[in-house]
């Protein structure tokens, strides 16, 4: 009993240690509890309470291993990043719900317009807004839970890895922002990134040409789109990434500004691959655009929607480098 | 401190806990084993196991490392008992 007892306890202590110590303190701790004994009892062997005593004085297994743990981070996320982490959590977490409930109720109603003969049938059915809430309670969990989880292991990796996010260094304190970054604008950019995704992913066909004011042609090839998720998906995560920099900066720094050329550039990579492709274009919507529109300048547009697409997003990107270029040397000088 | 103090000689730990509580300096075991493996991590002390007596211990002695150490911390704790005493006008 007196060995069993003991060996449970010594296990329970080193079981948590890392493996090459765990010989040695078990050797130690072993050591020990036989002084302690010894000095309890003298030549008198021990019984149970005496080891339960002399055990119970060394303190829980779990405290004796903590002492014994020489880690200097113990934690997921600590100083100084907490405070930053906390910050960013909570905004990620606003933008992802306001984007996600957007894209559920965008989504619910091009499902149920598809479901439906008229709107006034649709918004009187039970079935639809039951379907409506559901969905956006599902959705809205996902996309909380997966912003969390973005956040804490991005923080938790610049913690564990020392990446400064701020210079400790009195010369390298950022100067008093002249033209201070709106935090709205940033919350505005991160749900607008989320919808953009979620609305793409979910629901391509919200994009569509009415003809004749009842049929709904799409503008997007749906499977098309859908199969090729990992663009839309890279491309919201750098508008998230842009804009949370922006948001903890809070200035036009010269990391921001670094920040939005290197996303920019990568957006607009990922755009042009993912664009650069007629299959991304409903095939039926090319065939009936000279029915559809009287207009020659309509037609080249929705003839050629992606490349038309892929300008808009490129003359976006380009002024937002602009911008943030000007602002930079404006707010650096 | 008080533990590199009594390193010049090589101790093991339960001989160290007792001779600091029978110094006026109460520390518990579970306290005291942690700290002196943390010492020697840092290089101030270095133990060996002695499996030559009835029961093995491992005994622990300062280095010369330790012994610098423990001469500039032992200097700061006169001059700051020092300040200390002055300020309470002892």
């Amino acid at each position: 009993m007196k060995d069993s007892l003991i060996e449970r306890y010594l296990y329970a202590v080193t079981k948590r240690l890392p493996a090459k110590i765990q010989n040695d303190v078990s050797n130690e701790i072993e050591a020990l509890i036989d002084d302690m004994l010894s000095e309890r009892c003298g030549d008198v062997t021990p019984n149970e309470k005496d080891i339960k005593i002399v055990l119970t004085e060394l303190g829980s297994p779990r405290e004796l291993a903590e002492k014994y743990d020489t880690s200097d981070k113990k934690c997921l996320i600590g100083a100084p990043y907490y405070i930053t982490y906390k910050y960013v959590l909570k905004i990620v977490l606003i933008c992802v719900g306001i984007g996600m409930i957007i894209s559920s109720v965008i989504s619910a109603f091009v499902d149920g317009f598809e479901s439906f003969d008229s709107a006034g049938i649709m918004l009187q059915s039970v079935n639809f807004w039951i379907n409506m809430i559901t969905d956006m309670f599902i959705t809205l969990s996902s996309g909380l839970i997966f912003g969390f989880a973005f956040v804490t292991l991005l923080f938790a990796f610049f913690y564990h890895k020392d990446i400064k996010i701020d210079s400790e260094k009195l010369d390298d304190l950022p100067s008093v922002p002249k033209n201070k970054i709106s935090k709205a604008d940033c919350i505005v950019g991160i749900a607008v990134s989320v919808a953009f995704a979620v609305v793409f992913l979910v629901a391509p066909q919200i994009f569509c040409v009415i003809l004749h004011g009842e049929v709904f042609i799409p503008i997007f090839n749906v499977p098309q789109i859908q199969a090729q998720w990992y663009f839309i998906v890279i491309f919201a995560l750098l508008g998230i990434v842009r804009e949370t920099i922006k948001l903890i900066e809070r200035q036009y720094s010269k990391r921001v500004m670094i920040t939005t050329v290197v996303t920019d550039i990568c957006s607009a990579v990922v755009a042009a691959l993912w664009l650069f492709s007629d299959k991304i274009i409903n095939m039926n919507l090319a065939l009936e655009v000279t029915d559809i529109f009287d207009e020659n300048f309509l037609i080249a547009i929705f003839s050629n929607f992606n490349y038309f697409f892929l300008f808009c997003i490129l003359l976006a990107l380009t002024i937002d480098v602009i911008e943030t270029v000007v602002k930079t040397f404006k707010n650096n000088n | 401190m008080s533990v590199l103090s009594q390193l010049k000689e090589p101790m093991y730990g339960y001989s160290l806990v007792k001779k600091l509580q029978d110094s006026g300096i109460p520390i518990e075991a579970n306290t005291l084993y942690p700290l002196m493996r943390r010492l020697e991590s840092q290089g101030l002390l270095i133990s060996e196991w002695d499996t030559g007596e009835s029961k093995p211990r491992k005994y622990y002695r300062i280095t010369e490392n330790g012994i610098d150490v423990y001469e500039k911390i032992k200097k700061h704790w006169f001059d700051f008992s020092d300040s200390i005493n002055n300020l309470l006008g002892g």
